[in-house]
Order: structure tokens, then C-alpha cells, then sequence
């Protein structure tokens, strides 16, 4: 596909999508994409686990991009989650839910802005 | 359904998120395949190592041209002591936390440009493979401290185990950013705004009327427009710190480089800026954003419950007006191991401007006045230094001093008291715009900002120029 084509796309979507989400902005903005990973993404993903240990800063914005768009139903739809009725973890989040998960992986994603202080 | 969602999500991201980094073509995308740590770098740009290998980034030791008491030694962040966080050596690299297990602070090489060793006056290529370039050249670029290979921690990129993020990110070399040079400016003193007062993280994305040099719809000039010299050398020192980077090549606003030294239209302003430096009329106030600590008393420790962390006793300043007092460029410190000099109300001078109104080379400048009470070693009445991380973490103020004067003195068993300090910084940037430059009666009015006898004036000029001659 010619990178133009793509561009426009994105673009026309881009607006469908912000026009959407301004409606629907008041009950959105309660959702934090960090409680979502905390309580949906965090029990099989923390420290020594056997999924591997993932937090934002594990992959760069565009690799998070590419889970959510390419990988996430691919490597999650066969495993299920025991915390949560033991669907699929592809199931269990709700659409607010999702979009605020993945904002929040991109926002903080490894190659993010990070200020430092001392102490 | 699942699968229309996230590419609508992602097509939301990508349009929310600005035509961003790993989209633009960046010049170093094919001159390596893997970022194998500085040493790739090393292999086209080892002249550009060496030169940051000498600078006062790297060494944090400097020549000292301005500090009329420095008989030539060469000083920075390394070997002196401040009233803020000390002195770096007793802390350098470590992971303080706190009863709740969480990172309190990481070592004070944080703010080093390198991967944790020290520098070394010595060059070596183990020291030149130290340095960070990914920090000032990378955006997107962001480390943390991990185990090294013999059982020590040093700094390392948070993807060094994500080739193809690390990779990514390696490539997208840059000259530095605002941001590159605010991730550590703006958190120096240990918070937002901490130290400095002007140099706020506000800065990274701003207007003009926060600051018309680097406000995005005003000048929106990197931090390097004015600071970078040459060989990676940086122009500008301010008033208080310790080495001159780049010696000879001063940097101030009104010497032809980018303003004449009477720009305005209106000639009565011109002549006030034989004896007013630009910053006074232009930078009316400072920590606009963010609070700026005004002063730090360590003998008063309390404990923050909210951090669990032990902090010293802060004073802190939103929209402060600044101090106006001579400057000649030059200043007196209050060094390391030399007896401590007390001014009339008995604080300690840590660095004071140098001039005064009879002195044709002085001028006014806008100061933060910092104030702080630190250890003294009773017997020889020397500045004591304090291992404040440890302190952020058990709140033992008294061993912290005593670690930290072992450390830097190598003293035992000593006996300190406590003394008030004063430290003059000055005040260069947040430059507003000219609608909100000081009027006459700023400082001519009878609320005015100058003490005017202080200055060593009889009285304000304007009022004798107004009085009816006899
Ligand atoms: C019930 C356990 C479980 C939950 C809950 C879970 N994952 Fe996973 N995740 C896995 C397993 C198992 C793998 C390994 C899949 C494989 O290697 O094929 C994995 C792999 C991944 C990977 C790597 C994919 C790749 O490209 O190799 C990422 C990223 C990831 N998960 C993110 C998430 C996020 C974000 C969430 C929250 C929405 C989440 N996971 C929730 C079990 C889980
Ligand atoms: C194969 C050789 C090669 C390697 C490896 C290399 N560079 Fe360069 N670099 C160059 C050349 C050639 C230029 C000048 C021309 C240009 O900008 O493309 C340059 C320019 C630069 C500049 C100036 C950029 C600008 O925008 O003006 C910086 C900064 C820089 N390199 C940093 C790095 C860093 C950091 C690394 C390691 C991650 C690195 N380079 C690795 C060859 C290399
Ligand atoms: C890794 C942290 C770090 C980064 C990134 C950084 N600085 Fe610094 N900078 C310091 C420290 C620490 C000092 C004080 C060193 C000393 O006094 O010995 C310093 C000193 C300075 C000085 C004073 C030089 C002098 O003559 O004493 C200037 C000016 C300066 N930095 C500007 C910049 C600019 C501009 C950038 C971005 C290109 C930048 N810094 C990036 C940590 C940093
Ligand atoms: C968030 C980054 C950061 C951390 C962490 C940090 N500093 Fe600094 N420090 C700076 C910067 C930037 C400067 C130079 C510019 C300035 O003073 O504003 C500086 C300057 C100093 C100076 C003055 C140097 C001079 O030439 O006068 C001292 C002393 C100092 N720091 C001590 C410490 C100590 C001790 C620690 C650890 C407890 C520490 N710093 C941790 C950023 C940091
Ligand atoms: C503290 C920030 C900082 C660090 C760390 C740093 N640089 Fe730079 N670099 C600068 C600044 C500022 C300039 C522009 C002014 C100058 O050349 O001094 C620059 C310029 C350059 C240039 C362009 C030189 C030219 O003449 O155009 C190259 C190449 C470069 N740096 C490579 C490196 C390499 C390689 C490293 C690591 C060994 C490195 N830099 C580390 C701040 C930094
Ligand atoms: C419009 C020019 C300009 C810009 C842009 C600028 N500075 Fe400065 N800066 C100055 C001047 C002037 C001084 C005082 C120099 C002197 O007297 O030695 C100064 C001083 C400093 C100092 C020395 C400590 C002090 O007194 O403040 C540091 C550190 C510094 N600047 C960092 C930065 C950083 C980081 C940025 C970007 C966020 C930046 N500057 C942007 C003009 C500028
Ligand atoms: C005594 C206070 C004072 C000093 C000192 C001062 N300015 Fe101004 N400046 C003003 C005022 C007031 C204005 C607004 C002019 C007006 O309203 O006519 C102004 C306006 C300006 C403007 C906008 C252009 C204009 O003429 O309106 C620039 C640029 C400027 N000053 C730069 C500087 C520089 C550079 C210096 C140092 C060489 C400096 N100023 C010193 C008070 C001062
Ligand atoms: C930043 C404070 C400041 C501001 C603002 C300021 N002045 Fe002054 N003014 C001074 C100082 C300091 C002197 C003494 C300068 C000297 O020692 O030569 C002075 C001197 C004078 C003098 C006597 C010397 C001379 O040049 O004739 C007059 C008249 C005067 N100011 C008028 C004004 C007027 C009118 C304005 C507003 C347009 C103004 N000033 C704004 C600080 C200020």
C-alpha cells in the first residue's frame, strides 16, 4: 500500500474516531489505563512471572502500537484468565477499558519523556 | 469485533500522538545495524568522546577564572559542597528505599553523564566507553540502574534487553532538545524546580508568555541556541556554579550577539542598561510553574508520610521576586576544608557576587537568594558535607553527617554544629514578554524593588532628578 493512501486513512479514521470519543469523553476520562494493567495485564505480567515480566517500559510506542494492532488477539486468545471467570484475555476488557490500556502502554512506553529528580 | 476495536484504538493513538519520533527519517539509521553501548558510537566519533571526556559535564571539575578564592584550583560538583544536596561523592551510585520497598533515590551519578563509573582525569578507553551520548542525543532515550557483570549497579538503557527498541531508539540521533538538557536541569535540587527557580520542566513545552526565547510560538530556541560552545564545551556558568565550561566566551544577552546593548526605542530605558543587566526589567518574577525550594534547613528533619521518605525542613516560593544586587561577574565561594567566613548577621556566605555600585564593571542582576542550615566541624570550622540519601530513607540526620564527613574528609568522631548559609544564583531565564517589563515605579516608586541605600545610593535617582534645582 502507497505511504499516502495509509496517511489519509489514518487520517479520515483519526476523525471518526476523535469525533466519537468527544461524546463519549465524561465516562472515558474515569477509566485509568494504569488500573486497567494493574488489575487485567499485571497478574500474569509482574516480576518472575512466567509470561514474562511486561510493564509499559518494556517496548517503545511503536511496539506497543503493533501488539495492540497485530499481536495482542494473536498471543492472548488461547490463554485464559483465572481472575476473571477464566475467559479469554482477549474478552474480559470492556472497549473504555482497552482504548485506556493501550494509551496509557504508549504514553509510558519506554521511548516516553521521563524527567528525573534526584530523591 | 475484538479485532476492528484495537485497530480503531491504534488509529486513535496514532493520531493523537504527534507525528512522532520513529516516523521521521533520522540520519543515523544506517550507519550501524545493532547499538552495542557507547563503543558504537566510539567507532565514527571518537574525537567528539574525547572532547566531552574533558568537559565539566563529564569531569564535574572545571577551570575557575571567576571565583576570586579559588588560587587556580580547578572545581565543580565533584569536590564542592553545596547547601541543596551536599556534595555527590558519599552518595554516587546506590538504590535507597524506603519501609514500603519503594525507590526513594538512585545515587547522584543520575545526573552524571555517564553509566555509573566516575570520571577519571585519566583517559582511558574504559572511561571514554563511560560516557552517555544516548542522553543528550537521543530522543526517546531513558535509563535505570541495573546489576553490571561484577556484582556493582551501573546505568543502563531501560531496553538494553529489547534490541529491536533499543535499536530503534540508538538511531534517532539528534542535536539536544529542550528536554535533553531539562531531564536533568529541571530536577537538580531534588524536585521540579527545585534548585534553580527558572529552569522548570515547564520549559520543555511553553508559550511566550512563560518565555519568549523558548515558548513554542515565540522563539521556541533550544536550550543549546544559546548554551552550546564549542568541542562540547557549554557557554554559560550563571553566578554560582563552580567551573567555567567554556572560558572567554561569555554569555549574556545585551553584547551585540543577539541584542545591542540599547535596543529599546525609548532612550530614557537605554541608559538604565549601562547598570542594569536585561534580566532585571525582563524576568519580573521567577518558579512561575512549579515552587522553587527558598530555603533548606537539614537540622530540622521531618518525615513525609505521604513518601515515607525523611526530608529537611523546606521553604518554598511560587512567583518570588528576585533580589537585585551588583554583580561584576566574579564571585567569593565558601570552599571545602578552608574555614568558614561568617557576613554581619552571621550566616555563611556560599557564593557571593562580587561589585558594587562605585565598581564601573559591575552591574545589577536579579537573584534567588537561597538560604540553608548546614553542619559545621566545630574544631576547624569547615563546611560539612551530608549522605542525604541515606538520610531520605532512616531520617538519622546526625549519621548521615558523620558518613559523609568520613567519606569527602575522611574525619572520625567528630563534633559540628549547626550554621545558617546564604547562596546568590541569578536569574537568566523565563524571559516574559515586553508588556510585562518592569515600569519606572517598579523601581522608582515608593514600593519599589530596590533598596536603594543597600545599593549604596543616597536616595532614588529619579527623585533627585525630579527635585527643583537650586
Ligand atoms: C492469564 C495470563 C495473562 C494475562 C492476564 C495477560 N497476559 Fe500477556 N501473555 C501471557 C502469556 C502466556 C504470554 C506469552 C504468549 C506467547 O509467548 O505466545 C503473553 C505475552 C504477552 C506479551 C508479549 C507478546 C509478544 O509479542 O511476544 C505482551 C506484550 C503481553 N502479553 C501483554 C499483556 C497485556 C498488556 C495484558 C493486559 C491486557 C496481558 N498481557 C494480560 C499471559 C497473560
Ligand atoms: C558509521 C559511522 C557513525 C556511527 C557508528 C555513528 N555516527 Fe554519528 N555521525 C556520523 C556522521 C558521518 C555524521 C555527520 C553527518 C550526518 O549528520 O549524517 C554524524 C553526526 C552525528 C551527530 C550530529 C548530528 C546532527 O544532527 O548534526 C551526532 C550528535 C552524532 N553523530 C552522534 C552519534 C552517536 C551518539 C552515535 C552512537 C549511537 C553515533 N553518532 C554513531 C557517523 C556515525
Ligand atoms: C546527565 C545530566 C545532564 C544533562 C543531560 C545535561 N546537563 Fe548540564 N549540567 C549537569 C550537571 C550535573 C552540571 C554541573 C557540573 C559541575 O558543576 O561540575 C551541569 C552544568 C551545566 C552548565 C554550567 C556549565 C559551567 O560552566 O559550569 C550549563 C550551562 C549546562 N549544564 C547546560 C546544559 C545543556 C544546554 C544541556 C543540554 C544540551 C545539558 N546541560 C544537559 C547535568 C546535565
Ligand atoms: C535530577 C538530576 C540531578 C541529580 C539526581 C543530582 N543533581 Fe546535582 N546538579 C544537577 C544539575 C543539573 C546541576 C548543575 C546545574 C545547577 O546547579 O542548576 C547540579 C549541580 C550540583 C552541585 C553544584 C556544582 C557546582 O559546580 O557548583 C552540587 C554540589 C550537586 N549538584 C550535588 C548533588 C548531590 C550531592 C546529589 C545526590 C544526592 C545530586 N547533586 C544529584 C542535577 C542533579
Ligand atoms: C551533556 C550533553 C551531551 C552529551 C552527553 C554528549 N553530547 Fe555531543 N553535543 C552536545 C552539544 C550541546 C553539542 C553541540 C555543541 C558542541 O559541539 O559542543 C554536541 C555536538 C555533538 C556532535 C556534532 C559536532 C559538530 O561539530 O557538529 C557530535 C558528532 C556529538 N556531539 C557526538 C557525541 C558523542 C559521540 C557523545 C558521546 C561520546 C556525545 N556527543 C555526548 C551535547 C552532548
Ligand atoms: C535565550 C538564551 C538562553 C536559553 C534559551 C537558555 N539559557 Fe540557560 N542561561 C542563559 C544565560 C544568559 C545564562 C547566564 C550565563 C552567565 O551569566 O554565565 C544562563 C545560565 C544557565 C545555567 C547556569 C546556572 C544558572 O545560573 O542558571 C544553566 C545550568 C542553564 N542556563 C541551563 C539552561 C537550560 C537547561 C536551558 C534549556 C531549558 C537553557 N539554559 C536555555 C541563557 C539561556
Ligand atoms: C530599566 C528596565 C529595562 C532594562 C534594563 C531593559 N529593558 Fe528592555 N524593555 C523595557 C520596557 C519597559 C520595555 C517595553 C518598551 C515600551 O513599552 O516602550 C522593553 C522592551 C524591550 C524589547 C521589545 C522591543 C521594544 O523596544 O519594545 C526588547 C527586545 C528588549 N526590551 C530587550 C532588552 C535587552 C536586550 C536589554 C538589555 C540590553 C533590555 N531590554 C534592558 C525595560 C527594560
Ligand atoms: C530595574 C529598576 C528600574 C526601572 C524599571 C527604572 N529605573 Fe530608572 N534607575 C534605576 C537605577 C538603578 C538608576 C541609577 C542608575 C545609575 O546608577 O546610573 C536609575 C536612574 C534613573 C534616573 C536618573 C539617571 C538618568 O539616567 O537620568 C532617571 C531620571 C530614571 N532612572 C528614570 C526612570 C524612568 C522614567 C523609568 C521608566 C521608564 C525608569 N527609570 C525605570 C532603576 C530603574
Amino acid at each position: 500500500m502507497s505511504k499516502t493512501k495509509l496517511m489519509v486513512v489514518v487520517v479520515l479514521a483519526g476523525i471518526v474516531v476523535l469525533s466519537f470519543a468527544s461524546g463519549a469523553t465524561a465516562a472515558k476520562n474515569k477509566i485509568k489505563g494504569q488500573d486497567v494493567f494493574k488489575e487485567f495485564c499485571k497478574p500474569c505480567h509482574g516480576a518472575d512471572s512466567e509470561a514474562g515480566e511486561y510493564t509499559p517500559m518494556s517496548l517503545i510506542q511503536d511496539q506497543w502500537e503493533t501488539f495492540f494492532d497485530e499481536k495482542f488477539e494473536e498471543t492472548h486468545k488461547g490463554v485464559t484468565d483465572p481472575n476473571h471467570d477464566n475467559k479469554p484475555v482477549i474478552d474480559v476488557l470492556t472497549e473504555e477499558e482497552f482504548d485506556a490500556l493501550a494509551k496509557w502502554t504508549v504514553d509510558h512506553a519506554a521511548d516516553s519523556e521521563q524527567p528525573m529528580t534526584c530523591g | 469485533m475484538r479485532r476492528t476495536l484495537s485497530l480503531l484504538a491504534v488509529i486513535a493513538i496514532a493520531a493523537a500522538v504527534p507525528a512522532d519520533a520513529e516516523k521521521q527519517k533520522y540520519s543515523h539509521e544506517d550507519y550501524f545495524e545493532h547499538y552495542e553501548g557507547t563503543k558504537t558510537c566510539l567507532a565514527c566519533h571518537e574525537d567528539e568522546a574525547v572532547s566531552f571526556f574533558h568537559s565539566q559535564h563529564y569531569q564535574w571539575t572545571g577551570e575557575t577564572p571567576a571565583i576570586i578564592n579559588a588560587e587556580g584550583k580547578m572545581l565543580g560538583k565533584k569536590n564542592t559542597i553545596n547547601d541543596f544536596c551536599t556534595n555527590p561523592i558519599p552518595a554516587w551510585i546506590g538504590i535507597t528505599k524506603n519501609s514500603r520497598g519503594e525507590i526513594l533515590s538512585q545515587g547522584c551519578s543520575k545526573c552524571h553523564a555517564g553509566l555509573g563509573k566516575m570520571p577519571s582525569s585519566e583517559l582511558s578507553r574504559e572511561q571514554l566507553e563511560n560516557i552517555d551520548c544516548l542522553i543528550c542525543h537521543a530522543s526517546g532515550y531513558n535509563r535505570n540502574l541495573f546489576e553490571s557483570e561484577d556484582g556493582g549497579l551501573e546505568w543502563k538503557p531501560i531496553l538494553w534487553q529489547n534490541q529491536v527498541g533499543m535499536d530503534s531508539v540508538s538511531k534517532r540521533i539528534t542535536m539536544p532538545k529542550r528536554t535533553s538538557c531539562l531531564r536533568c536541569h529541571a530536577g537538580s535540587g531534588g524536585g521540579p524546580n527545585f534548585k534553580r527557580g527558572d529552569i522548570e520542566y515547564e520549559l520543555a513545552e511553553t508559550d511566550r508568555t512563560f518565555d519568549v526565547h523558548m515558548g513554542t510560538d515565540g522563539g521556541d530556541m533550544a536550550c543549546t541556541d544559546c548554551h552550546a560552545g564549542s568541542k562540547h564545551r557549554m557557554r554559560g556558568r550563571g553566578v554560582d556554579l563552580m567551573g567555567s565550561d567554556q572560558v572567554g566566551e561569555p554569555l549574556g544577552c545585551g553584547n551585540g550577539a543577539c541584542h545591542t546593548a540599547e535596543p529599546h526605542a525609548k532612550e530614557l530605558i537605554n541608559r538604565h542598561t549601562a547598570r542594569i543587566d536585561c534580566t532585571v526589567c525582563h524576568i519580573p518574577t521567577f518558579a512561575r510553574a512549579d515552587a522553587t525550594d527558598m530555603a533548606r534547613d537539614w537540622s530540622k528533619p521531618v518525615y513525609s508520610e505521604a513518601n515515607d521518605k525523611h526530608i529537611p525542613t523546606f521553604t518554598m516560593g511560587k512567583d518570588v521576586v528576585p533580589v537585585i544586587d551588583w554583580y561584576n561577574g566574579t564571585v567569593w565561594a565558601q570552599l571545602p576544608g578552608v574555614t568558614v567566613t561568617t557576613q554581619a548577621d552571621g550566616a555563611v556566605g556560599m557564593v557571593l557576587p562580587q561589585g558594587s555600585r562605585t565598581d564601573p564593571k559591575s552591574r545589577l542582576f536579579a537573584f534567588k537568594v537561597h538560604k540553608g542550615r548546614m553542619p559545621l566541624l566545630t574544631k576547624d570550622r569547615w563546611l560539612l558535607p551530608i549522605n542525604v540519601e541515606e538520610f531520605f530513607a532512616d531520617g538519622d540526620i546526625d549519621g548521615a553527617v558523620r558518613e559523609a564527613a568520613h567519606a569527602v574528609y575522611g574525619l572520625e568522631d567528630i563534633d559540628y554544629e549547626w550554621v545558617d548559609v546564604e547562596r546568590y544564583m541569578g536569574i537568566f531565564h523565563g524571559v516574559q514578554p515586553a508588556a510585562t517589563a518592569l515600569r519606572c515605579l517598579d523601581c522608582h516608586g515608593p514600593d519599589g524593588r530596590l533598596d536603594w541605600t543597600g545599593l549604596g545610593y543616597e536616595a532614588d535617582p529619579l527623585a533627585a532628578a525630579l527635585a527643583p534645582s537650586h
